[in-house]
């Protein structure tokens, strides 16, 4: 991987090669080994090496940009070429803003080298441990184990550098039986190989398969407390940032927009429990000192139900007079004590939900979403998982969902099927709504 | 070594690419460069005993330009903001299979010491997986081909300047902003091409340029009184072709029709839910067709193979040649020859030369998509050549080829599907999407919604999307319009397998007819 000394010199090449006022080129290297498994034996693997080198150049608000994946002295020049070329023809952009100058970025990194390193025999262990526990059981197993090492530096003719490098990894397993009766699922994202364990995870989704099988109830679509266990939150969640948007907000597009203009911002529209921020710094994320180029910050977005802060870019920021945010990631929603199973205990009727699956958005102004439950639907009776239900398809809005909030769990890094995942806790809310039944397992 | 340094002895790489897949487009035979490189990888791959090698060289590039207008902050004037990019990327990938095991390795240094270091890399991470593997990998037989095939273009659009691009996005732009009550309006052009070398131990050598067109306009309008926004897209088909094409899109024709149909969209009553009967334009139905028939019949999803991401399928190998999944009215197939489709090449990612099969033949489903390594599974000898990876670093899988529902009787029109209609709606464009993990239970909105009264199509209608169970909502088909009213449209980031890729197809249709589908109302 560059290392911070040669990541510069790339960066400073590129720079010198510029022959118009504005120029900044940012370069990614990621490494990442994997195992992909399925019918209890491995199907892809491999080790990769992927490289990207983004030219942004132009003068009088003109800008084009360039990308290549090679770094030897004729592609360097090739691809500033290219972006000045697109550059000159590019009519002026109105948006423009400035490059920015030197910046300090926060002294942290959660680089870990034992991630960085890890291949085979780091690898392989997790993975069998997770096929031989299913095997045990007369199961079927399907996962993905990976890890990456990865790192990222941008500079300008302005005289702004970072450089960033960051590791991450994660397994995730669905455990089914031979026959396709049942089937569930658990996984776990973290800055730190280290701290996969195959065993317990492939434990918790074979215990999901095995109280799954068996008749599943099923029940009318309708209004149900649900359990949303973190996955299942991560997975809706991920609807509810674009929303986030100071400008989609003030153009009348998102579920923060006000009837009539302007936006909700300062106002209380979720329970107190509900406190959303980015925080780039808890170090069960991967490394990032740079968003879109500013120093990282933690912010917070919503605080005790209380609409805080919307996303500025450094356009939008500029035109209204604010200091810009950074983009909304490394999102944790803020929890509080227990599991899963402590949350189901003060459930009267309702449902535990494990995770969803293929959620797309209906309507992006109210954030309304549809998708379905996956790997394990229970009903809860007085405070107990009592039968298997069949999956549902939900169609509901993610901050209808926060605003239905009824309790929050201990809040963990998770990430569900799709998207970048969070740090969320498990949430008990109320009239979440179901829409139709599934036949799927 | 570090890779940097390897890179900067190497020479100027960018060069070599342009000089790699350089050569007349009518030439019959690979590159000889790529050859010696291939080669390099093949020997070294026996040397080290590995049972099978194949390399892929891979050059990508993508030029997108963007346009969008909207309002400045404050004064309300409209703003042209345009946005230029033109990206590529170069390397190469190996697979090797060792001790009844795959390996993979890929690096972005395309020389030949990297070469045989990445094939040793693969070999390595074959050796790791073989202690893990239940069953030794069996490829189905394949000829060996020495080829080059190029998809067919009249006018490079990596050759026209940027600016005709931007102008006629600005023109388009301009002209949906006509309409007062538009908000804002988006242009996107995208040129995609593919640079493939392909060699196997098995003795091909196969070089393959694939050039794609996809565009889209959008108009955007906003009702600030109720809180209310709506959008409304055209997006011509996207194909295999070249900037000939885009000239035939009628952007500017069809900027004037959605800027109209967005404002009447915004004002347009919800619809009434219920069973009604939908009439279903191929703007809308490839999708409908892509989710709930083209990935059930992907033979690893029904092995098991994508059940840790995107599931199984409802259609296992028992179900192959005697299960009806929809009316008699209904044949797909799959193929990867149908001139200017997005999936269509002349060799795919294991060297299988293409070629066209049923999936459903009179609503029974009689087929699946294959691999090399998936066709004994279901007792066939040979693949169906839906191998593919979409870069240089990823490993082929099998993905979905173009597939397509033939039309129906010369003489039905759509007039004839509209006026068997009570009470019904008709549907345009992709909106929402979603369907489980067995290609069941689906859920789909569109871009564009008419009621259909009493055989008539009708104003526009809102807030629609309708639910139903694949097989059932299949069998409801009664009715698909002739040849006349046959459209390919596309795909173009279907996303599948882990670590995630991305894969374009085609799907043609005719405007069909579905009875009694559940219909609700969105927010």
């Amino acid at each position: 991987m560059l290392t911070r000394d040669e990541s510069q010199k790339l960066t400073d090449r590129v720079l010198k090669l510029s022959k118009m006022p504005e120029c900044s080129v940012s370069i990614e290297e990621t490494e990442q080994a994997f195992i992909r498994f399925a019918n209890n034996g491995v199907t892809t693997s491999g080790l990769t090496l992927q490289r990207r080198v983004v030219v942004s150049t132009g003068r009088d608000g003109r800008t084009g940009v360039s990308e290549t994946s090679e770094v030897d002295d004729s592609a360097l020049e090739a691809v500033v070429r290219k972006a000045e070329e697109l550059a000159q023809i590019a009519p002026p952009n109105p948006e423009h803003v400035e490059p920015l100058g030197p910046q300090k970025y926060p002294d942290y990194d959660n680089f870990d080298e034992r991630t960085a390193r890890a291949r085979g025999p780091e690898l392989v262990p997790q993975v069998k441990a997770v096929i031989d526990a299913a095997r045990t059981k007369k199961l079927v197993a399907a996962g993905f184990l990976y890890r990456t090492a990865s790192v990222q530096a941008s500079a300008n003719k302005a005289g702004n550098f970072f450089f960033e490098r960051s590791t991450d990894s994660r397994l995730s397993t669905t455990v089914r039986t031979p026959n396709g009766s049942s089937s569930g699922w658990a996984a776990h994202p973290a800055a730190r190989l280290s701290e996969i364990n195959g065993a317990d995870l492939s434990a918790r989704a074979i215990d999901k398969c095995i109280r799954w099988d068996g008749k599943a109830l099923r029940l009318d679509p309708g209004k149900y407390t649900v359990v949303l266990e973190p996955a299942a939150v991560s997975d809706i969640f991920l609807f509810a940032v674009p929303g986030l948007g100071a400008r989609l907000s003030e153009e009348g597009r998102s579920f923060f927009s006000k009837r009539g203009g302007g936006t909700l911002l300062g106002e209380k529209l979720f329970p107190e429990i509900i406190t959303l921020r980015s925080d780039p710094f808890d170090r069960r994320f991967p490394t990032q000192i740079a968003s879109d180029d500013l120093p990282a910050r933690q912010i917070t977005w919503i605080e005790k139900g209380v609409l805080k802060n919307l996303v500025y870019n450094r356009y939008w920021a500029k035109k209204s007079e604010r200091e810009p945010t950074g983009p909304a990631n490394n999102l944790v929603l803020e929890g509080g004590e227990g599991g899963p199973m402590d949350l189901v205990k003060a459930v009267d009727r309702g449902l535990l939900v494990t995770r969803f699956w293929y959620v797309r958005f209906v309507n992006p102004q109210t954030g309304q979403a549809t998708g379905l439950t996956r790997d394990g639907l229970f009903l809860i009776e007085d405070g107990k998982l009592t039968q298997p239900v069949m999956n549902l398809r939900f169609t509901e809005s993610p901050y209808r969902m926060l605003q239905n909030a009824l309790g929050v769990g201990r809040n963990v890094r998770s990430r569900g099927g799709e998207g970048a995942g969070m740090i969320t806790p498990s949430l008990v809310v109320k009239d979440f709504t179901f829409t139709s039944v599934s036949d799927a397992v | 070594m570090s890779i940097s340094r390897r890179e900067i002895l190497a020479g100027s790489a960018a060069a070599f690419a342009a000089e790699l897949f350089a050569g007349p487009q009518e030439s019959k035979q690979p590159n000889a460069a790529l050859e010696k490189l291939g080669d390099a990888a093949l020997k070294e791959a026996k040397r080290l005993k590995a049972s099978y090698c194949d390399i892929r060289i891979n050059r990508y590039r993508d030029q997108t330009i963007q346009v969008r207008l909207s309002p400045e902050r404050g004064t309300g004037k409209t703003l042209e903001v345009p946005q230029v990019s033109d990206e590529t990327s170069f390397g190469f990938g190996v697979r090797v299979i060792f001790e009844g095991a795959w390996g993979f390795a890929a690096s972005p240094v395309v020389t030949p010491e990297e070469v045989r270091r990445v094939t040793g890399e693969a070999i390595t991470v074959a050796k790791a997986n073989a202690s893990l593997k239940t069953r030794p990998v069996m490829l189905a037989a394949v000829k060996a081909y020495r080829d080059r095939w190029t998809s067919p273009f009249e006018k490079n659009p990596f050759e026209v300047p940027i600016s005709d691009k931007l102008d006629l996005l600005l023109d388009v732009g301009r002209e949906i902003k006509k309409q007062s009550k538009v908000q804002s309006s988006t242009g996107f052009l995208n040129f995609h091409s593919e640079d493939k070398y392909f060699a196997s131990s098995e003795g091909s050598s196969i070089q393959q340029l694939i050039i794609q067109t996809f565009s889209s306009i959008e108009a955007n309008a906003v009702d600030f009184q109720r809180r209310l926004s709506k959008s409304r897209m055209y997006v011509p088909t996207p194909l295999a072709t070249g900037y000939e094409f885009v000239a035939r899109m009628n952007l500017k024709e069809h900027a004037q029709r959605i800027r109209e149909e967005v404002v009447e969209h915004l004002g347009a009553p919800p619809v009434q839910p219920g069973k009604k009967d939908l009439v279903l334009m191929p703007s809308h139905l490839f999708l409908t067709m892509h989710e709930s028939v083209g990935h059930p019949t992907e033979l690893d999803r029904a092995m098991g193979y994508e059940a840790n991401y995107a599931g199984t399928s409802y259609l296992t190998l028992d179900k192959l040649g005697k299960m009806r999944v929809a009316s008699d009215l209904v044949n797909i197939y799959g193929d990867r020859t149908t001139d200017r489709a997005l999936a269509t090449v002349a060799y795919d990612d294991d060297g299988v030369k293409t070629t066209k099969f049923p999936i459903v033949s009179k609503g029974i489903f009689v087929g699946y998509q294959t691999i090399r390594d998936q066709a004994h599974l279901v007792g066939e000898k040979e693949s169906k050549g839906c191998c593919y990876a979409d870069s240089w670093s990823s490993v082929p899988f099998q993905r979905m080829p173009n597939v397509s529902m033939e039309p129906g009787p010369r003489d039905t029109t759509l007039d004839d599907l509209i006026s068997g209609v009570e009470d019904g709606i008709l549907i345009e464009g992709r909106g929402s999407y979603s369907i489980d993990q067995q290609r069941y239970n689906f859920q789909f909105g569109g871009d564009a919604f008419w009621e259909i009264k009493g055989g008539k199509k009708r104003g526009m209608i809102s807030q629609v999307a309708y639910q139903s169970r694949t097989p059932d909502f299949w069998q409801a088909c009664d009715g698909v319009a002739g040849p006349s009213y046959w459209q390919m449209y596309g795909s173009g980031r279907d996303g599948k397998g882990e670590p995630t890729q991305i894969n374009s197809m085609s799907h043609g249709c005719s405007p069909a007819r579905f009875r009694q589908i559940d219909v609700i109302q969105t927010d």
